[in-house]
């Protein structure tokens, strides 16, 4: 999905690819993308599939994130999941659950989240972002790659990444792995937020040098897109996981 | 290899195989009160426990195991009764679903602030213990090859059927050698059937888990097991060192002279497979009162 937004100085062009895994439904998909084109906040959250009611998670974090005004600090951020926290949870009272729901539900749900906030009306534009887990945030400018977040790297992704609990117990050492990053934006820089699967293979490409990202997700159209995941994931090129991207594109307006 | 990602649609198979025989009634590591076939009950329960809870979405759990629980002792056949009694073959959701009672109990678990809180919980109960009768084990391992044939004719692709095989003693009934060679060659384009055996004893005879090379073995019966016992895959001697057990390339699913310990790493480790996270998360901050 393609739009376009404008700030007095710039523009901004806005893609968005929400993929479930293969062989799996759209309702089963448990990222979840928010886009906020009055306050130009953006989130991807990815629920841990084996947490009780991860898809809610992910969606209430990625959706509550953008509609704040702030939560760019580790203290702010960590009173802000608390709170989503204790809501979801109070979401859960009075369900009649079997037993093995019940033994999900005890631990609560997970999720890792990366949220960015640009700020467009000023001839300096430029970016804040929290993240954590390893849904990441790529900053390029002209087919290089400015800054990576939370993870820099292919080699820093494995099977446990840090998580962000609904259960305000677990917070005490996840808490420490919040990661808080800003930068500044040229006229034709491309921001890329993605869920840990599209963050993988968005890095590993650009490492091997063998397909230019930025401009791949521009020029094919949605359908195209959807079919080359599916068959990556298929080959395994791909991990068969959800797959969230969101691309930002900022151009000097014309006007 | 062993990498094929587990699926609704690419399911795997998992085959508990428990010797039941009656020496399984006699107490376990000098204590009195435990024989060995309620501790093997109560680990088996356990495993079949954590295998729906890693299956479980929210209000679902997902059948991306069918699970067969075979004992051999005075008969071969299922362990499961009531609602899933009779059946070889149990999709995971049913599994969940019709355990024999649900027990209730307390847990303690952390409660934030370095102290404890006890929280009720429920444990199901699939399985009791049984001990009786000789140790028919070459008929117990025809009644697996029987359940694989029709699986891996259903499943050609899918990850490996593991079985996971637990004995106290020598078979009865023959060499379980030539059958248990026939079970580890056939397999999935991913592989071949994972036979893993776990001989358990009452002896103070030192323990020898996960060997690479026969000639550390004691006797001609721990050899045979041996030579039936599949090298462990690389995501299983993953998990193996995350339980802090010794397993090197070239390991094989095997523990001769085991405790209860042993048990219990062994069930760990073998349905530790592919591609599902570990729920470290859980251990870290639980304890069973």
């Amino acid at each position: 999905m393609s739009s376009a937004k404008q700030s007095s100085t710039w523009d901004l062009q806005l893609r968005q690819l929400l993929l479930p895994k293969l062989d799996h439904k759209a309702s089963e998909c448990e990222d979840a993308i928010a886009v906020d084109t009055q306050t130009f906040r953006f989130a991807v959250a990815d629920g841990a599939t084996e947490s009780f009611d991860a898809r809610n998670w992910a969606e209430r974090l990625a959706q509550h994130w953008v509609q704040r005004k702030s939560t760019l600090t580790v203290e702010e951020f960590r009173d802000w999941v608390a709170t989503e926290g204790r809501e979801l949870h109070d979401s859960w009272t009075g369900l009649t659950l079997s037993w093995y729901s019940e033994e999900k539900a005890r631990y609560g749900s997970f999720a890792t989240l990366v949220g960015v906030e640009l700020d467009l009306n000023t001839e300096s534009p430029s970016w804040q972002a929290i993240a954590l887990g390893d849904a990441c945030l790529l900053h390029f400018r002209n087919k290089t790659l400015l800054k990576s977040l939370p993870l820099s790297g292919s080699e820093g992704f494995n099977s446990g990444p840090v998580l962000v609990a609904s259960d305000s117990s677990l917070h005490e050492s996840s808490m420490q792995s919040v990661v808080t990053d800003s930068g500044t934006f040229q006229d034709g820089d491309v921001l890329l937020l993605m869920s840990d699967a599209a963050s993988l293979w968005c890095l590993q490409r650009f490492e091997n040098g063998d397909l230019d990202v930025v401009e791949f997700l521009n020029s094919k159209s949605d359908e195209e897109l959807r079919e080359f995941f599916d068959a990556e994931r298929l080959a395994g090129r791909i991990r068969n996981d959800d797959l969230a991207i969101v691309r930002i594109e900022i151009k000097r307006s014309k006007s | 290899m062993y990498s094929a990602q587990i699926t609704r649609a690419n399911p795997t198979c998992i085959i508990l195989l428990i010797d039941q025989s009656g020496s399984m009634g006699d107490p376990f590591s000098g204590d009195s009160a435990r024989k060995k076939a309620d501790f093997v009950a109560e680990v088996v329960n356990h495993t079949l426990h954590d295998l729906v809870i890693r299956c479980t979405k929210t209000e679902e759990v997902r059948n991306y195991y069918y699970v067969s629980v075979i004992g051999y002792g005075r008969s071969v056949g299922s362990c499961f009764s009531g609602e899933l009694g009779g059946r070889p073959i149990v999709p995971i959701a049913q599994v969940a679903d019709y355990p024999l009672q649900v027990k209730s109990s307390y847990k303690r678990v952390a409660d934030g602030a370095g102290g404890w809180v006890e929280i009720p919980v429920r444990y199901p109960v699939w399985i009791h213990p049984a001990a009786d009768g000789k140790t028919p084990m070459c008929e117990a391992l025809a009644r697996v090859q029987e359940i694989l044939r029709g699986w891996l004719l259903e499943h050609p692709r899918g990850f490996p059927p593991t079985v996971l095989h637990l004995t106290d003693g020598e078979s009865s009934d023959g060499d379980p050698n030539e059958i248990g060679r026939q079970i580890m060659s056939v397999g999935t384009d991913d592989g071949a059937v994972l036979l893993f055996n776990c001989h358990i004893s009452t002896r103070r005879s030192a323990k020898i888990e996960y060997p690479t090379e026969e000639t550390s073995l004691p006797d001609g019966f721990a050899r045979t097991l041996f030579d039936i016992s599949s090298r462990l895959p690389t995501n299983f001697l993953a998990a193996a060192a995350q339980l802090g057990v010794s397993a090197l390339e070239g390991s094989r699913g095997f523990v001769f002279n085991g405790d209860p310990s042993s048990i219990v790493q062994f069930y760990e480790i073998g349905t530790s497979l592919t591609g599902m996270t570990p729920y470290r998360w859980m251990d870290d901050r639980t304890e069973t009162a």
